[in-house]
């Protein structure tokens, strides 16, 4: 209640902040995307880090999902370890859609959408009886069931049994009217920071991975504008309220089977969006890609973020996306015996970032960020 | 008729590793109310422990033993370190915090043992015990199941008999009143995760033992969900329970799923999963568990 009064009463300048803030945000992201749209790479010491956008709009995907465990964990309470089913689900229903009725990407959002959400909704009925430990016991279970689910040789000709499904037959191809290779241009030609903006028109490839990486954000951006409203809505509160003390959020009347399986339904949606996007990204839905080390991968996102805070989810996109990524690309660090680098090095990290986050800083990146802004404002 | 009693030793078998599983599970959650997702991993890293030292040339059975003290000195550890400080009712960070044990350990063991499967030792002697034309029950089933017996034997008889047995069910009965009786709760979870562990081990010891299966880092994430399932079925506080489910589960993947048709094969695990949530929807606390009334 007291945010609500705060916010209504801000004041001119604090809106012209906000307002500020966010157009430095999408500006950096355009000029990221212009940076590194041809593939571009660190080199620290031997080894060489990948930076190209195929990492950020594989992030862009674990984000949604991310986003969809912020619903039902971080909001609503539920222990609910099964996001992977859910990605899984939205990726090979949009890879059926396109491979197989050649849809264009964006109206396969139309189906995966609904059928997620009807689909969480349906699992997450048992959750109405199934409390904490046994819940996090089943839908466990779920992500662990998967991959042999869409390996069934009676689904085949929709999933493309063991060797997934390709859907490459699908272009992004950027609309003739953004002006992407004016922009570049444009970039290149200032002084001293140009050459970070590569050289020469943009190809056919860098234009429709530039487009793909514009269109995954706006869609980013629009789940989190709606998860934004969801939670600061009556059903938010509600949903807040079961997290908080679900017996005395039912004596206040709050309805607990509705908001629960309302947010089951959010929470895959989200789940599904992002394996649609992981799809479009990738170019095959494979059953490998959605096991139950990806459903952890994802709640260790979500932890590193900051379980309870919308932008944590960007964090641990971005967490999920570079860290196993970063750590298979190094070979070589003086001091570091090779064996311990080649093994599984990314999920040996995440799970220390794991078990160190939730000992010392159980808010994630996200509230320790702002504690420290709290403290340096009082400071001065 | 042959094959379903055939069918039935296999269930048996499988039925008799998940159960061993499952009792730690159970030993743990008696204990904390909360479901270890790392026990799988912590057995397998026992389980390599064992065979590493069985490579070193120490006998057999001498490394079973070492290797069920050393992983039950590690779950010692790992208590006092990440799971004592936690409040034992708010289940999320302990959730989590297993999850990242269960990434560590499982990198772990790949980055010292590699992905390679390897043959364990026989802990049994091979052959069969019983042949009548082609059914055969191997001596490996005889023993798995009489070790699982045992170890519920050796538990019962230290949870009742022991004074470290009766403050572990005192805690685990009733948290706050047995504090303020004396007991000294942190030593006795510890105790509690320490034998899980040990028994874990051995678990996973027999497991890979199988003549049919080998080790390898991943090994337990299929039996851990089989387990777990197991643990839920009999009631996650229920020692007994948990051989029965894990008898039911085993009963589960390798006599129901093999005579339905529309379910093929490899969806045993889907099958354990149903089941799960079958029970777990219908009768939350399992066969032999006991209910939890909450209160205002």
């Amino acid at each position: 209640m007291l945010q609500r009064v705060q916010s209504t009463n801000e004041t001119r300048s604090e809106r012209n902040y906000q307002v500020a803030k966010w157009a430095c945000f999408v500006i950096s992201l355009l000029l990221i995307a212009f940076a590194y749209v041809d593939v571009g790479t660190i080199s620290i010491g031997s080894n060489n880090y990948n930076l190209s956008l195929i990492r950020l709009n594989k992030a862009i995907a674990y984000t949604i999902a991310i986003l969809g465990l912020q619903v039902v964990i971080g909001y609503t309470g539920q222990i609910a370890l099964g996001q992977s089913f859910f990605f899984g689900t939205g990726a090979y229903i949009s890879a059926w859609l396109i491979a197989d009725h050649s849809w264009p990407f964006l109206l396969t959002l139309l189906i995966v959408v609904p059928s997620c959400f009807l689909l969480g909704m349906v699992l997450g009925l048992p959750a109405l009886r199934i409390r904490g430990l046994y819940l996090a016991l089943l839908t466990f279970g779920l992500a662990a069931v998967f991959p042999s689910i869409v390996k069934l040789d009676k689904l085949y000709s929709y999933t493309g049994g063991a060797g997934g499904k390709l859907t490459s037959n699908y272009k992004f191809i950027a609309p003739a009217w953004l002006p992407f290779d004016e922009v570049a241009q444009a970039l290149q030609k200032i002084p001293l920071l140009g050459g970070f903006f590569g050289d020469g028109p943009l190809s056919t490839r860098e234009e429709s991975r530039l487009w793909k990486y514009i269109l995954f954000s706006l869609i980013a951006g629009l789940c989190f504008w709606l998860v934004h409203n969801l939670i600061h809505s009556r059903p938010g509160r509600a949903m807040r309220a079961i997290r908080d003390n679900e017996t005395s959020a039912a004596t206040s009347g709050v309805n607990l089977a509705i908001t629960k399986t309302l947010s089951f339904g959010v929470a895959s949606a989200l789940g599904g969006v992002g394996g649609a996007i992981y799809v479009a990204e990738v170019g095959i839905a494979s059953p490998d890609d959605f096991s139950s080390l990806v459903a952890i991968y994802l709640i260790v996102g979500l932890v590193v973020g900051g379980v309870g805070t919308l932008p944590g989810a960007v964090v641990g996109g971005l967490i999920y996306a570079l860290v196993p990524d970063w750590a298979s690309s190094t070979q070589s660090i003086s001091f570091v015996p090779e064996r311990w680098l080649q093994g599984p090095t990314g999920s040996l990290i995440l799970g220390i970032l794991l078990i160190v986050l939730t000992l010392f800083l159980p808010g994630g990146v996200v509230a320790g960020w702002r504690r420290l802004k709290s403290k340096m404002i009082a400071k001065q | 008729m042959d094959l379903l009693l055939q069918r039935i030793f296999d269930a048996i078998t499988n039925g008799s590793t998940y159960a061993l599983i499952a009792v730690a599970m159970v030993l743990i959650f008696k204990a904390t109310t909360l479901i270890n997702f790392a026990q799988g991993e912590q057995a397998m890293l026992g389980a390599f422990a064992v065979l590493q030292l069985w490579n070193w040339g120490i006998p057999m059975w001498w490394a079973v033993i070492i290797g069920m003290l050393f992983s039950a000195a590690l779950a010692a550890g790992l208590e006092r370190a990440f799971i004592r400080k936690f409040d034992p009712t708010d289940h999320l960070p302990l959730v989590i915090i297993t999850l990242g044990l269960f990434l560590v350990i499982n990198a772990i063991a790949a980055i010292i043992w590699r992905f390679d499967p390897q043959s364990f030792p026989q802990l049994f002697p091979s052959g069969n015990a019983f042949t009548y034309n082609n059914v055969r029950l191997s001596w490996y089933s005889i023993f798995a199941f009489g070790s699982c017996v045992l170890v519920l034997l050796i538990f019962q008889t230290l949870l009742t008999k022991t004074k470290v047995g009766l403050a572990f069910r005192a805690v685990s009965s009733n948290l706050e009143s047995s504090r303020l009786s004396g007991i000294n709760i942190g030593p006795t979870l510890q105790f509690g995760w320490a034998l899980a562990a040990a028994a874990g081990t051995l678990g996973a010891s027999i497991y890979a033992a199988n003549p049919v299966l080998q080790i390898e880092p991943s090994m337990m994430l299929r039996a851990l969900i089989f387990s777990v399932t197991a643990a839920a079925l009999g009631g996650l506080d229920s020692l007994w329970g948990a051989l029965i489910g894990g008898l039911t589960i085993g009963f589960v993947q390798s006599v129901v799923v093999q005579y339905i048709p529309f379910i093929p094969n490899e969806m045993s695990l889907s099958a354990a999963v149903v089941v799960l949530l079958i029970v777990l929807t219908l009768r939350p606390s399992g066969v032999l568990g006991t209910r939890t009334v909450e209160r205002v």
